[in-house]
């Protein structure tokens, strides 16, 4: 069989629960963001959760329950895929506002993960700023969520973490280790030494 | 060549005096480490937390090097620093880890800390801002002049670090 070129990761998982102490009536959207490598072959890129109001409990838990399904296939770890889940809610006035954004990269190990993301807002640049986006319904948002998801142009945006999220994913990978990449310390107990590797000839010739 | 990729996120900070906090970061590697994609350094938002305990950055890390030899590993440096409501900024420490060298999910905690001047230069400390700096920000990461230093501990750093190896197996390294 001729070699892979592609590996495939897949993702199945879902948005458990949050926390937002000060906030109520709130549901999520989620997308994906990955590098020029990356392509999705099945599953949805993005979603929208329902919403939901928090627990009378004293725990005060949104639970949103929502799977996430996803096949990514890529030529290169490179642009690994980052989960973007972005909160919206209901303010006083009835108007949607943004509650929070939370990323975090899709595990590199399979197997079952639990993260819990903090999710942050960007802060209005002064106390103006910050009554008029009150009255207005208007808060700060980033134009294209997916930016959370990149490292540039960071250091200019001042947040303010309001909440947590728990997200849950079970990984599989395919061919991974044929193209070469290895995810998982190696086992001295059980080596698999390459052909090729300087050593291997001079033990079969002896 | 043998390849690294490292993927995962500067997740965010603890236990320092204010949680007002931002974290300028950089790696430095060998000689024989050569960046294929991604950024080398880089400076985190400045987060300000509605509950006090901890600053939360989710800064996303996806570098991918290249490299013929294991000297060198790659070192991850950082320094945090503070602003206040005024916009005023002020070092709150520097730390460094090394880059894990098995493959796999890490979560890694990296103590910073910051250098003390002389007593009178604490007590202004406290009460306008400032402090010493480092003349050279190599010393975070290299021992060489180190014992010349006077510092005190700060909070920690939190990250979550995934490495991917790639052909390391073919040059007979155990990782």
């Amino acid at each position: 069989m001729a070699n892979p070129s592609v590996f495939l990761l897949m993702v199945s998982g879902q948005i458990e629960s949050a926390e937002f102490p000060e906030f109520d009536d709130i549901y999520c959207k989620y997308c994906f963001s990955y590098g020029l490598d990356w392509a999705i072959t099945s599953g949805l890129d993005e979603s929208i959760t329902q919403i939901t109001k928090k627990s009378r409990d004293e725990h005060q838990r949104f639970v949103w329950n929502f799977p996430i399904d996803a096949t990514f296939k890529s030529t290169s770890p490179s642009g690994w895929p980052q989960l973007v889940v972005y909160a919206y809610g209901l303010d006083a006035f009835g108007t949607d506002v943004v509650r929070g954004y939370g990323v975090c990269h899709i595990p590199i190990t399979p197997g079952r993960h639990r993260l819990r993301l903090p999710m942050f807002v960007p802060e209005s640049s002064s106390l103006l700023q910050k009554l008029t986006a009150w009255f207005l319904g208007r808060r700060p948002e980033y134009v294209n969520p997916r930016v959370v998801a990149q490292g540039e142009g960071r250091e200019v945006t001042r947040v303010r973490t309001q909440g947590f999220l728990t997200v849950s994913f079970n990984i599989i990978m395919k061919d991974m280790k044929k193209l070469g990449y290895d995810i998982l310390p190696s086992d001295l107990q059980n080596p698999t030494i390459p052909a090729g590797v300087a050593g291997t000839d001079a033990a079969k010739a002896s | 060549m043998a390849e690294v990729h490292v993927i995962g996120q500067i997740i965010g900070a603890s236990g320092f005096p204010d949680h007002s906090l931002f974290c300028k970061w950089g790696i430095h590697s060998g000689g024989g480490w050569k960046i294929l994609s991604g950024l080398r350094e880089g400076q985190t938002q400045v987060d300000n937390p509605q509950s006090e305990d901890a600053a939360y950055f989710a800064h996303p890390i996806d570098i991918h090097f290249a490299t013929k030899g294991i000297q060198g590993w790659p070192r991850m440096h950082f320094q945090v620093w503070h602003q206040d409501a005024f916009g005023r900024n002020e070092l709150y420490g520097y730390g460094f880890v090394h880059l894990p060298t098995s493959p796999g999910q890490h979560d890694i905690d990296c103590p910073t800390w910051r250098p003390t001047g002389t007593f009178m230069e604490s007590v202004s400390q406290f009460f306008l801002g400032g402090g010493p700096h480092l003349k050279n920000p190599d010393l975070i990461y290299s021992g060489a002049d180190r014992y010349k230093l006077q510092t005190i501990a700060m909070g920690k750093i939190h990250l979550r670090i995934g490495i991917i190896l790639r052909n390391f197996d073919k040059f007979g390294i155990e990782c």
